[in-house]
């Protein structure tokens, strides 16, 4: 059991109670903000995401699939090293990403046929927006 | 004495500068854009000016809107922080041309030592030890690759207008060597406008010490000791501290002299930092030290230094551009107790580092005695995509570096930041790890150690976390339920 008090906004004090007296158990303060379904909690230098959205779904390989591959980050495209029709080899950088003065390879989760480029030199790209499809 | 200051840049670092200027009655105005309009620099500065869109080139990396936001506010000096156009000597010289003191050294000196070719030609001239290495005089892919087999692998290829590791790259194998010349240059062109490229050898296992300095304009020049810096991710500095804990007394006064040798050869003036590499391998007694380069401005890490002299960097740079004397000489000052900093960034660890951007929803700053907090941003903030992640810097000063560690872990336990991934658990592993209590880092620490203190924390949400989260969700459902309660909704409970 355990006794939670909001001592102001998104600050909690947590009261465990092992024992039935909850006045002189041990209490930890924990920082929580942020709406249903996506919160952010703070306690003891960690933080923790209770219900991060939706994971993506799993990008599992099929034979044959196409599978894509997506910028991180909201980023400037700074290279396109890949070519529709080239094959790839697991690792192997295929765009360049730059975001916050720092640049971030795309690579190939896997040996792949890459099948459509989607983005060209100096491109604005959002997250998760697709660049590359292999397959 | 300047009278109003305009701070060309954003983040801590212009919170810091409005404060020295508030402190000697100096009026500060800052500068922002679109991205920025209300952050707080902009509120804490007596004035604003808007200088353009969010992405850098167009506001706080453009000279031209810097220049004219000056003259427009009246300011008669500029300050650049560091980062931005701090290094750039067109900048430093259309501030001069524009009749406005830029509080830094002259745009001559920033363009020497700026171009890590000729600083390194300097240094030489001046009887500081360089790094092994060769500038290609044929800047071709072929001139720059046959450099690096006369230097020997591994060598390090750098960015001659570079810092902080932009435009730089390591090459062990022979494989990689196109690669990382053609990305070198890449950077350093994308980053500086200047892609030229020299080569030096890897020393193993260097640490990083660095000397703070100071000229003034009556031919004084005093060294603020030194600063470890060897906690480094991808050569951006994560945890600084002073005193170095490998410096004994000779090698700190052979690595102060060389910076004051240095300093002076270039004609110095204002705040900067000689960095060294320091080859600890042949042992006590036996170290090596060598120029790396020199930081033409004030550094982020200035708060170790000042904490551990007791000295406000930031006015006395104000002091030496309003033409006052440094106000004190190397001799007069010492090093007290143990200063350790550590960086807090917007960045996933578990994400390979990812820069974060988003809303901090929740920021409550640690605070006990030891400690400072130098910070840009506050609870509501924006944390915009366009910038270096850096949200604030947390200072522990105590009497021994033990001490000095603890202390920092308590405040950053302490130090809640939510609503984008930080690095502080990161930083917390890197604080409690052997290695680093024992001293025995180099600044590839942190890349053979990285990926285990970069670990996620487990999915499965400990006892106290869980209790709190339920607590806040059925307190912000009780927030947004409506106070005339909406039939359809009485309805769905009634059916319920």
């Amino acid at each position: 059991m355990a006794r939670v008090t909001r001592l102001g906004p998104g600050v909690y004090r947590v009261n465990r109670s092992d024992e039935e007296s909850g006045e002189h158990g041990r209490h930890d303060i924990v920082y929580v903000a942020g709406a249903r379904g996506d919160t952010w909690a703070f306690w003891n230098g960690r933080v923790f995401r209770p219900a991060p959205p939706a994971d993506q779904p799993a990008r599992t390989r099929m034979p044959g699939a196409v599978q894509a591959l997506t910028s991180p980050m909201p980023a400037t495209v700074v290279k396109v090293l890949a070519v529709p029709g080239q094959a790839v080899r697991s690792g192997d950088t295929l765009v360049i990403v730059e975001a916050m003065k720092m640049e971030l390879p795309v690579r190939a989760p896997s040996d792949a046929i890459v099948k459509a480029v989607h983005c060209r030199e100096r491109d604005v790209v959002q997250a998760d927006q697709t660049l590359i499809e292999l397959e | 004495m300047i009278k109003r200051v305009l701070i060309a840049n954003r983040g801590e670092i212009a919170l810091r500068i409005v404060r020295a200027c508030r402190e000697l009655g100096i009026e500060s105005v800052a500068v922002y854009s679109d991205a920025d309009a209300n952050a707080p620099h902009v509120a804490a500065a007596d004035r604003s000016v808007h200088i353009g869109p969010a992405p850098p080139l167009e506001s706080y990396l453009s000279v031209e809107r810097l220049i004219s936001a000056a003259r427009a506010s009246g300011a008669d000096a500029v300050h650049p922080g560091y980062g931005f156009l701090s290094q750039n000597p067109a900048f430093a010289a259309a501030c001069e041309k524009a009749g406005l003191v830029f509080v830094g050294p002259p745009s001559t000196v920033l363009a020497q030592m700026g171009s890590k070719i000729s600083a390194r030609r300097l240094m030489e001239i001046a009887g500081v030890p360089i790094v092994p290495g060769e500038t290609p005089r044929d800047q071709s892919d072929e001139g720059i690759l046959q450099s690096i087999a006369r230097v020997g692998l591994p060598v390090l290829v750098k960015a001659s207008a570079g810092g902080g590791g932009k435009g730089m790259r390591r090459v062990d194998a022979h494989a990689d060597m196109l690669s990382a010349v053609q990305a070198a240059r890449r950077e350093a062109t994308a980053a500086f406008g200047d892609g030229a490229l020299y080569v030096e050898r890897a020393i193993p296992k260097p640490r990083h010490i660095e000397v703070q300095v100071f000229a003034d304009n009556h031919g004084n020049v005093a060294h603020l000791f030194d600063r470890e810096c060897s906690v480094q991710r991808r050569h951006q500095k994560v945890i600084e501290e002073s005193p170095s804990p490998v410096a004994n007394a000779r090698l700190r006064s052979r690595m102060t002299e060389a910076a004051i040798r240095a300093t002076r050869a270039c004609g110095y003036r204002n705040a900067g930092t000689i960095e060294f590499l320091v080859d600890v391998s042949a042992g006590r007694g036996a170290e090596r030290f060598y120029y790396l380069e020199m930081n033409t401005r004030l550094q982020v890490e200035h708060p170790v230094t000042e904490q551990v002299t007791g000295q406000d960097l930031v006015r006395t740079q104000l002091l030496v551009a309003s033409n006052e004397p440094l106000p004190w000489t190397s001799g007069s000052l010492t090093q007290r107790g143990h200063v350790i900093e550590a960086r807090v960034y917007a960045e996933d660890p578990a994400r390979g580092f990812l820069p974060q951007a988003g809303r901090i929803l929740l920021y409550r700053e640690p605070r006990m005695p030891g400690i400072r907090v130098d910070s840009g941003i506050e609870e509501g903030s924006e944390v915009p995509l366009h910038y270096d992640p850096l949200l604030a810097k947390v200072i522990a000063t105590s009497a021994t570096r033990d001490d000095a560690i603890q202390r920092l872990m308590c405040a950053l336990r302490e130090f809640p930041i939510l609503g984008v991934h930080t690095n502080i658990e990161f930083l917390l592993r890197i604080l409690d790890h052997p290695r680093f209590r024992a001293g025995d880092i180099d600044t590839g620490f942190l890349d053979a150690e990285g990926a285990g203190l970069a670990a996620s924390s487990p999915a499965e949400l400990p006892g106290p976390v869980q209790a709190a989260v339920a607590a806040h969700e059925s307190e912000s459902r009780e927030e947004t339920r409506p106070s005339h309660p909406d039939p359809w909704e009485s309805l769905r409970q009634w059916r319920a």
